[in-house]
């Protein structure tokens, strides 16, 4: 025994002296944790996972991008200029001469045309983001066309507001490849079809104009890339990016009180709680565009009943759950547009719990109570939280839900299949336009009765009226102040009248070391901006 | 003597059974694997193409995965793609899988090497004084260490021991395999950090690393402890019991002949299994352990694959998995017949 005590004894002496010398991170790396092993792709055109799309936007640049304080405001980026014509229907981009890709090479129309036809030809997982524009794959080489090195034409099925197609083609979808590199290392899909350097982009190669490059993508354990040391803009503060996947929120605030991450991508309400007080972490607050909500099918018979959708409105107390279960992780939001967007911020909030009101509403409704509803709820959290939480106070007025709280799977199948009364969900936008929420909770469409294809007002069986039409008018409209102003009007009615419980936002907290600088967090998880970043 | 002459024969022979066996395991593993992930309710077209896909995506990466055709007709080109060591490409990492495997496997092997070392160095011993001080103090307070083994969730005691040694004490670095000011620097030869720095002479980073490693390393060993002490002292218990061991004291023997060379001797052929099965359980990675120090190992690849219903990355962690075992029993077969001469006579 005294043998192995002495062994350990020395193991342990070793340890102690050699540990703590390096307790800091590089002063030219950022070291960001986060949840990586859900990353499975970092082609701009097909990546869509939070984390790809994040580190994607560090490498890619899109033709145009907004200003997240004030997303009425589209700059250009690889477009210098753009131009639409009458019929709204045709947009011509100018590229910006200065623009280069880390190859050295000028990015040109040419690069911007293969970019965006690629995501289309390739059958991409995201192609729906640009095939909503009538482009498809037999007619893409004619409406996204580059007429000479610096000009690039594209053309709508229809007129469009202006903002909604630059907002589609400022996302992760937008990103532009160096056409020249990119074509050097096509090869052929399993069923012998072009692969558009997509196996490539896979490898640890990327291809794009923005600060940083692609040094190395071990998947599922980290990322690292490099400045971009033929970068065209103002060059980056640090000369690394480190993306550690440590998926435990604990872990993380541990290792950020350390000093041994810069970035704590993914903590928990009661870490950042706990970090706060730190003088060495900051705290930086933003937008994310998640919103939490329950969806009502209104084929059931007492759920067809506005009088009790209202009711219902009141018996969630929203201030409750976000005081005691999100603890600063949500707010309270009660429309359909996430605050951040275009159309967003409108502050109407017009439901809080009130048991009296709700009894009234349901006596009105004629409905016999009590009411017991198939409630179906992802088992991770915090749904399940909510729904308890919700569960307790609608059972106060007679509703009671049944709740089923299941697997990923299940879950989705049955929000598909519409097989079930309550939903209990969240919504993220596809690409950072009004519309894309917009359209899925009001868009009526008879070619698809139930809402196969992703419009939930259908899937849950509600006939929006003449709120379909205004939202499909305000697609369409193309002064931005008047676009937001119709959205403004469009929400308060679908807030009044629909069969969805919008209840929260997610609100973003980031905790990070203080001597971070310039890190500008997105309207949505996957938008931090990481380019001007200094570390002191 | 016709023994003599057969036996080229008979080692023909028993090798080939052995291989059968070993085949008929993996392939029954496979089979196991294959039907399980296609009744789980997870669609892989989905958590690929994602919910909003349109259908003629969906309808394009389903025909590359083959789904189309019937379920047994799937299973035959997997194994046939199998036989021609292609293990197919993980949809989660774009890398074939065999690729991913090189990568993750090292991390565990050398994590549950160094744990099972500890857990057998100071497993044993404390498994044989709490034998020999049978329910007296020692074996008391042993037994006690080792419940809370047993009984302590795992996920709670990394995040203490995390806390303690690494954030307030200092003593041992945080999560991760280096620090990152180290990765990437020494070339990956064996794909385990303490044999790649040592022969990169890289010194500094060999004893970062040991700093990363101590203290999963401590955890799984306490764990394995907690099992192979309980063996152990059930074993020796038994020994103890025995006639010869009280011929050998009536001998004159001295205790520590007695217990060491005699008892010891004959329990270590049960242990010899128990410490393998302890081995095969560590190598097989510890998801939660994993999790908590960032530790980038089978077991979470496995894991997150299933979730994403990456069926080939779980078709060839599960595979690999069984593998280790088929080699583990192998390897305790022999040390059977070096440490028991009885097995050695029956084998001929």
């Amino acid at each position: 025994m005294r043998l192995y005590k002495t062994l350990v004894a020395a193991a342990l002496g070793t340890v102690m002296s050699v540990s703590g010398a390096f307790a800091e991170t590089p002063a030219d790396t950022l070291v960001i944790a986060d949840a990586i092993d859900d990353i499975i792709t970092l082609d701009p055109a097909e990546v869509s996972e939070v984390g790809g799309v994040l580190m994607s936007q560090q490498m890619y640049q899109p033709l145009v991008t907004f200003d997240p304080a004030d997303p009425t405001k589209i700059v250009g980026v690889l477009a210098e200029s753009w131009e639409v014509s009458e019929d709204g229907k045709t947009f011509t981009f100018t590229m910006n001469p200065n623009a280069k890709f880390a190859s050295g090479n000028p990015v040109t129309a040419k690069d911007a045309e293969y970019s965006l036809q690629r995501v289309i030809l390739l059958d991409s997982r995201i192609s729906f983001i640009l095939t909503q524009f009538g482009i498809t794959k037999e007619n893409v080489a004619e409406k996204i066309k580059a007429m000479d090195d610096a000009t690039l034409v594209i053309e709508v099925d229809q007129k469009y507001a202006q903002s909604f197609v630059l907002y589609v083609l400022s996302s992760f979808t937008g990103g532009i490849v160096d056409s020249v590199l990119v074509k050097e290392h096509e090869g052929t899909r399993e069923d012998g079809s072009n692969d558009y350097g997509n196996a490539w982009l896979k490898a640890d190669n990327s291809a794009g104009s923005g600060p940083y490059v692609l040094t190395k993508w071990d998947p599922k354990v980290s990322i690292l890339m490099s400045r971009n040391e033929n970068y065209w803009g103002e060059a980056p503060g640090v000369e690394r990016i480190f993306l550690q996947h440590m998926p435990e929120s604990a872990t993380q605030r541990l290792a950020l009180e350390k000093g041994d991450i810069d970035i704590a991508n993914k903590l928990g309400p009661d870490d950042i709680g706990a970090v706060e007080g730190n003088g060495d972490i900051q705290v930086l607050e933003g937008n994310s565009s998640t919103i939490y909500y329950m969806g009502a099918n209104v084929r059931d018979e007492a759920l067809s009943n506005p009088k009790v959708i209202e009711a219902m409105k009141y018996l969630i107390d929203y201030d409750g759950i976000a005081e005691t279960i999100g603890r600063g992780t949500i707010k309270v939001h009660q429309t359909m547009i996430p605050d951040g967007f275009l159309g967003g911020n409108i502050d109407y909030n017009p439901y809080s719990f009130d048991l009296e009101k709700a009894k009234a509403l349901l006596e009105e409704s004629g409905v016999s109570l009590p009411i017991t509803l198939d409630t179906v709820v992802w088992n991770v959290p915090p749904y399940p939280d909510y729904a308890q939480a919700v569960q307790a106070t609608m059972a106060q007025a007679g509703i009671n839900l049944d709740l089923q709280v299941v697997d990923g799977g299940p879950w989705l199948d049955r929000y598909r299949s519409h097989d079930l009364d309550i939903w209990v969900g969240l919504w993220g936008p596809d690409y950072p336009d009004p519309h894309s929420n917009a359209k899925a909770f009001t868009v009526n469409d008879p070619t698809d009765p139930d809402g196969a294809k992703g419009n939930l007002a259908d899937r849950f069986g509600w006939n929006s009226g003449p709120l379909s039409d205004q939202v499909l008018a305000a697609v369409q409209e193309q002064d931005t102040q008047k676009r937001a102003e119709m959205y403004d009007e469009i929400q308060r009615a679908h807030t009044d009248s629909s069969p969805f419980l919008y209840m929260f936002q997610d609100s973003r907290r980031v905790a990070m070391r203080s001597d971070v600088k310039g890190v500008v967090l997105g309207i949505t998880f996957s938008d931090d901006r990481y380019g001007a970043v200094t570390k002191e | 003597m016709p023994a003599t002459t057969n036996r080229p024969l008979r080692l023909f022979i028993d090798i080939g059974l052995w291989l059968l066996t070993v085949a008929i395991t993996l392939l029954g593993l496979a089979a196991l694997t294959f039907f399980i992930g296609r009744i789980l309710p997870i669609d892989p077209v989905l958590s690929i193409v994602g919910e909003k896909a349109l259908p003629e995506v969906y309808q394009r990466v389903y025909l590359e995965l083959g789904l189309d055709k019937p379920l047994w007709q799937q299973f035959i080109d997997y194994v046939i793609k199998l036989l021609r060591g292609d293990f197919g490409t993980s949809f989660s990492t774009s890398r074939p899988v065999l690729t991913d495997l090189l990568n993750f496997f090292p991390a565990t092997l050398e994590l549950s090497t160094i744990g099972l070392l500890i857990g057998v160095a100071l497993g044993v011993p404390m498994g044989v004084a709490s034998a020999y001080w049978h329910e007296k103090w020692p074996d008391h307070l042993i037994r006690i260490i080792g419940l809370v083994g047993y009984s302590v969730p795992v996920f709670w005691l990394g995040l203490v021991g995390l806390f303690v040694f690494y954030y307030l004490l200092d003593w041992v670095a945080g999560p991760g395999q280096l620090d990152v000011f180290y990765v990437g620097v020494v070339d990956r030869v064996t794909g385990m950090i303490l044999i790649d720095s040592a022969l990169a002479g890289e010194w500094d980073i060999f004893w970062n690393a040991v700093s990363h490693m101590i203290l999963p390393a401590l955890l799984l060993g306490y764990y394995s402890l907690a099992y192979i002490s309980r063996m152990t002292r059930s074993v020796m218990l038994d020994q103890l019991s025995r006639e010869y061991v009280l011929t050998a004291r009536l001998k004159g023997a001295s205790e520590f002949r007695v217990v060491m060379g005699h008892a010891l001797r004959n329990a270590a052929i049960p242990l010899v299994t128990v410490i393998a099965l302890s081995y095969g359980g560590l190598l097989e990675g510890s998801v939660l352990i994993e999790t908590i120090f960032s530790w980038p190992g089978i077991g979470n690849y496995i894991y997150s694959s299933l979730f994403a219903a990456d069926m080939n990355a779980v078709l060839g962690g599960t595979l690999l998995v069984g593998i280790v075992f088929v080699l583990l029993n192998m390897l305790s077969d022999v040390l059977y017949r070096v440490l028991d001469p009885r097995s050695r006579e029956l084998a001929k």
